[in-house]
């Protein structure tokens, strides 16, 4: 390890509602990966963000090779030789290989591009980090893997003094995710500095040098690698308070019966054979990293994406979802993780939003029975404890805790037996959360049956009655709440490679 | 989505059609196989090949642009009227419904990339206005450019050359086939036309490579009104007099074009030599069909459905792939 | 200011309808001040004419527009119904009232034609607007063999005038009345039945719709349905007051009719959409169109300022989405 290349001190950035990070600092040196680990939401990507100018922050101090800088946008960042490389690919997949790495600032001849130079430049860098990629191929018929490859070289390029790969090998293979060492290794030899996101413990303890944890948006320190186990970092990682109890023992009668069955689900890459069963009154929580195949597991399930196969039973009857309209025909009602894309319509209002599953239930003859609509709107804005002037209120114009309710509305409305909640506290403050707890554990209690996505460790925690644990698009892990802990969900959830 | 230059790419085929509609015209009827008929074929497809290989740009970046049609007349009325009525010399009229096209093209690009507006509903804007002007500029009359015969009516040349023993010979087919090389060279080997081609395809990712993507995307529709402007000396040339308040409806033979010759109308993808085939794939069936017992209007309908067909064909190749 | 706004009548109005409605009776104004003879009711009656069947293709194309699409080839389309029914009228001796219905029927079938290629296959709307506008002007001449239509006259001996009387009896506008009646149905179509509740949503975020268990293809179709069969009606009220149609017209009506609706407050982003203000639009058009007639001036300079009108409208509407996210 060299000198000190970069310093952040005491960063610290908010927007509205919350408090992405709270003082943080970190620092990077010369020859040394650095992971910066931390749960999902504990303020990584923000704080890779104020470093390379996506964000600005609004207190602290940043220093790169002794000076003090500030960047505006990505470009100036990487100018001066700090480079993303980036979680969700930017690639122009109509463009080749040699294009994308140059897009930008091509090399020229006159007016012309000089696509020859551009070609042999990029196997240059191919052949410096022994990739066998064709410069000539279009993006779009590359292998994800390759893709990321390719977007290290375009790093390289950029005659990067720092490189940070955020979660780099989410989508790649055993054999790539090698390779990706491999030239990381390289590079350290170099004396670039690298910063490496990720959840992988076992990667972390392969590749990187020293290990900065953060939580909750605050620095919560720095480790040598070779120092410390697998264990002390997760226990850096989860180890806030849980003010709330966990729960102890699942609620759910032992002679409950199953409402749901699904069995060998499979759409695409991130849902791989998963299979489980869903009991009347339970909440069964879904734990796992952010791209661990949740959501698309219940999106298929939904209907709402293609699936290339599964059977899904209801109540022991098998029933066939192709689409979301089938799904709630079934009974099934879906939250989404992303609200304002797909759970409201942010322009109308909360009772056009309440009944937009159920409108046909609130018809007289052709016309919409608007009083009825509004009656039962204003129950549930009763029910829910909705903070709204009234139900003509547009919904744009509610905080994110009430939008949810609203959502929840809709599907209550509906009567839906079966629940699937993805993310329903994101975005949400501390008092709207515990509602919308007491209002999970209420519907169980009717015997309604939940399916909650969480990437909070204390809310699968204290909600769940079972556990299911992905991983990569598959299921790694079954647990009952009684034998449940914040390490062992972890250890599923980061699972070994090779 | 693989694109593979198999020999099966739409080009390739969009080729075969094109000669396989000239075959069955001509052995269906006798007239089309005349030279006469090539000429005055070749004679109307100029203006329409011009405009295709100009809006071939806006529709690779996934816009459109529909003032191409009454934008074309609109200049060539703008320089007859200087011709007429101010004794104009012929070059600087020539001159001036270019800019014009490039000005409208400007406006366009303005609105579209600076102002946020959609792009079909920008051009469609400028349709009607380039259609008024046109009109009020000359007073709704319809405007003659010299004839060939006369001195300043050299600019016929350009397009159709008399040899000593009265062969036609029609010129312009080397003219558009040298601009359709220099545009797909621009699109392929210049920064201009990569960026156009990364606009269509992600325009984020251009975006955060630093690219300046607003002026990029101004300039696309400047190309495109810059060829409007050819266009409308293309069609000085032909039609002689120019009515305004025509032209609407030119645009979609256009479009038409590049998307039958393999433009994507989603975009990210194209060709200017494809766009050119396809145009005259579009020209064969408007100028051929009449010859074989068709009403002449029929093209119109025929057209509008190439169109969607071409369309459905690529929807269904970018699902079947993807 | 805010507190105009925020009065509950005006509220409830729409207070740039109120706007709208104002410089609409500005527009009057000036216009009777400086055309001489303006103000009579041969004028006003004129204006009506065109008030009609402007009327209805605006109020059709409020629908798609709604849903986020646009169709701007309901002027041929409109034309294309006239002649071939009334080519049908004329050669085959077809009663009036089969030619009116079948009128309405071809433009039922384009907006199946155009909402099934953009809610089932995924075409963009522009480019079905587009290959449309030139089949409906084909069709139109195919038909007619290229020659225009006459309908028949109020005093055609045959007696099959009477269709007539929807726009005018006795100096009665009666086709005013036809129209708020047409108004008052879509009125209720948008805001009480479940068909202008989706489209409307779904015009807002289609995906959460679609979420929510709602077959949203279907009734994305069924705005291309209404708009079509609207065109259809627009067609009747058309040759009520003009009498005779030409083959290979009629676009300059699609945006009249579009700029209509973006200035009575219909978003074209989809989502938003206002019958009463696409109405008072109809009436602005109208009378721009009357006084640069009275003006003698062209149709070509109405083109260019209704072309303005749309970009500074459609501007606004764009920077204030832009605001509000």
């Amino acid at each position: 390890m060299g000198e000190v290349i970069l310093t952040m001190d005491s960063i610290d950035k908010t927007f509205p509602g919350v408090h992405a990070l709270d003082h943080v600092n970190f620092e990077l040196r010369r020859g040394e990966v650095h992971a910066l680990m931390g749960e999902n939401g504990a303020g990584k990507s923000t704080l890779m963000k104020v470093l390379t100018g996506i964000y600005t922050k609004d207190s602290g101090t940043i220093t790169f090779e002794g000076k003090e800088v500030e960047y505006h946008n990505t470009r100036e960042a990487q100018d001066a030789g700090i480079v993303i490389v980036h979680q969700e690919l930017n690639m122009v997949g109509d463009l080749t290989v040699a294009q994308n790495i140059f897009i930008g600032r091509e090399f020229r001849k006159g007016i012309m591009i000089d696509d020859r130079k551009m070609i042999r430049e990029s196997k240059k860098l191919f052949d410096e980090l022994h990739i066998d990629i064709d410069p000539r191929a279009r993006m779009s018929d590359l292998t994800v893997g390759k893709q990321q490859m390719c977007e290290i070289a375009k790093a390289i390029s950029h005659k990067a003094k720092i490189i940070i790969f955020d979660e780099p090998s989410a989508a790649l293979t055993e054999k790539e995710i090698e390779d990706l060492f491999t030239i990381i290794r390289g590079l350290r030899a170099q004396n670039l500095g690298i910063i490496y996101i990720s959840h992988r413990m076992d990667e972390i303890k392969v590749i990187t040098d020293r290990v900065t944890v953060m939580r909750d948006g605050t620095y919560v320190g720095t480790l040598i690698t070779n120092d410390c186990t697998k264990e002390d970092i997760i226990n850096m990682m989860v180890g806030r308070v849980i003010y709330e109890e966990p729960k102890t023992h699942s609620m759910v009668p032992d002679d409950a019966p199953v409402v749901l069955k699904v069995e060998h689900l499979n759409a695409g890459k991130m849902v791989q054979d998963v299979s489980f069963e869903l009991r009347k009154g339970e909440i069964l929580g879904f734990s796992g990293l952010m791209g661990a195949g949740r959501t698309e597991t219940a999106r298929a399930l939904f209907g709402a994406d293609p699936r290339q196969s599964g059977d899904i039973y209801i109540n022991g009857r098998k029933v066939t979802i192709n689409s979301p309209e089938d799904a709630v025909k079934n009974g099934i009602g879906y939250l989404s993780e992303d609200r304002k894309r797909f759970g409201i319509v942010v322009q109308k209002t909360i009772t056009e939003n309440s009944t937009l599953s159920t409108l046909k239930e609130y018809m007289a003859g052709l016309f919409i029975n608007k009083k009825a609509e509004k009656t039962v709107t204003e129950q549930y804005i009763r029910e829910l404890d909705t903070k709204t002037p009234g139900a003509d209120q547009l919904v744009v114009n509610l905080s994110g805790g009430n939008q949810q309710k609203v959502v929840i509305a809709k599907w209550l409305v509906r009567n839906c037996d079966i629940l699937i909640f993805d993310e329903p506290t994101r975005g949400i403050d501390v008092g709207a959360k515990n509602e919308i707890y007491k209002l999970m554990n209420r519907l169980a209690a009717e015997g309604k049956s939940i399916i909650m996505i969480s990437s909070e460790m204390t809310e699968i925690l204290r909600m769940s009655d079972r556990i299911i644990v992905m991983c990569e698009g598959k299921k790694t892990g079954e647990i009952p709440i009684e034998q449940a802990t914040q390490e062992a969900i972890m250890d599923k959830a980061t699972r070994d490679i090779g | 989505m693989a694109k593979k230059k198999t020999i099966f790419s739409q080009e390739v085929i969009v080729a075969f059609v094109l000669i396989a509609l000239y075959l069955i015209f001509r052995t269906i009827s006798s007239d089309f196989g005349k030279y006469t008929t090539f000429l005055s074929m070749m004679d109307i497809s100029y203006y329409y090949v011009l405009m295709a290989i100009g809006v071939a740009f806006p529709l690779i970046t996934g816009g459109v642009d529909l003032s191409i049609g009454t934008g074309m007349i609109c200049y060539a009325l703008a320089g007859g009227f200087l011709i007429r009525n101010y004794n104009c010399p012929t070059g600087l009229a020539i001159l001036v419904s270019i800019m014009f096209g490039v000005v409208i093209g400007l406006f366009n690009g303005v609105l579209i990339s600076v102002l946020g507006l959609p792009p079909f509903l920008a051009t469609l804007c400028n349709c009607m206005i380039t259609r008024g002007l046109g009109s009020v500029v000359t007073g709704s009359f319809a405007v003659p450019w010299p004839t060939a015969k006369q001195a300043n009516g050299w600019f016929h040349a350009i397009f159709k050359i008399t040899t000593a023993d009265k062969t036609k010979i029609p010129l312009g087919l080397v003219w558009i086939f040298l601009l359709m090389l220099l545009m797909q060279f621009i699109l392929a080997h210049t920064r201009f036309g990569r960026y156009t081609i990364a606009i269509g395809s992600n325009k984020e990712a251009a975006v955060l490579s630093g690219i300046n993507v607003k002026f990029y995307h101004v300039m696309v529709y400047m190309v495109s009104g810059l060829f409007a402007g050819l266009a409308s000396i293309a069609y000085a040339a032909v039609i002689k007099t120019v009515q305004p308040g025509t032209g609407a409806g030119m645009e979609l033979d256009a479009i038409g074009g590049a998307i039958v010759g393999g433009v994507s109308a989603s975009g990210g993808y194209g060709t200017i030599y494809g766009t050119v085939i396809g145009a005259y794939v579009i020209i064969f069936l408007k100028q051929g069909l009449p010859y074989i017992g068709f009403n002449a209007n029929m093209q119109q309908i025929i057209t509008g459905l190439v169109l969607i067909g071409a369309v459905c064909i690529d929807i269904i190749k970018r699902k079947v792939i993807v | 200011m805010e507190t105009i706004k925020n009065n509950p009548i005006i509220k409830k109005l729409g207070f740039n309808r109120i706007i709208l409605f104002i410089i609409l009776l500005l527009m009057y104004g000036v216009f009777s001040v400086i055309i001489p003879g303006f103000a009579s009711k041969a004028r006003l009656m004129s204006i009506l004419n065109y008030v009609y069947f402007l009327g209805f293709l605006a109020l059709g194309v409020t629908f798609v527009i709604a849903t986020g699409g646009i169709d701007f080839s309901i002027g041929p389309v409109m034309f294309c119904c006239a002649l071939m029914a009334g080519y049908s009228l004329n050669t085959f001796g077809m009663p009036v009232i089969v030619s009116l219905l079948l009128t309405i029927a071809i433009g039922v079938c384009f907006g199946c034609f155009n909402g099934f290629l953009v809610a089932f296959v995924g075409v963009p709307p522009f480019i079905v607007s587009m290959a449309t506008m030139n089949i409906a002007k084909g069709l139109g001449s195919v038909f007619t063999k290229t020659q225009s239509v006459s309908w028949p006259q109020s005093n055609d001996p045959s007696g099959n005038g009477w269709f007539r009387n929807l726009v005018k009896v006795n100096g009665i506008p009666t086709g005013l009345i036809a129209l708020a009646i047409a108004a008052i149905v879509l009125y209720i179509v948008m805001n009480n039945t479940r068909a202008g509740r989706f489209i409307l949503c779904l015009g807002s975020n289609k995906e959460a719709v679609r979420l929510s268990g709602v077959d949203v293809r279907k009734w994305q179709m069924l705005a291309y349905v209404i708009c079509g069969t609207m065109a259809g009606i627009a067609a009747i009220f058309f040759v009520s007051a003009y009498t005779t149609v030409q083959p290979g017209l009629g676009d300059t009506y699609n945006n009249e009719a579009i700029a209509s609706c973006v200035m009575g407050g219909t978003s074209m982003g989809g989502g938003l959409a206002s019958i009463g203000g696409t109405l008072i639009g109809v009436f602005v058009i109208s009378l721009l169109q009357e006084g640069i007639m009275a003006m003698r001036m062209t149709k070509e300079v109405q083109m260019i300022i209704t072309g303005l009108i749309v970009i500074v409208f459609v501007y606004a509407d764009v920077s204030a989405r832009r605001r509000r996210n």
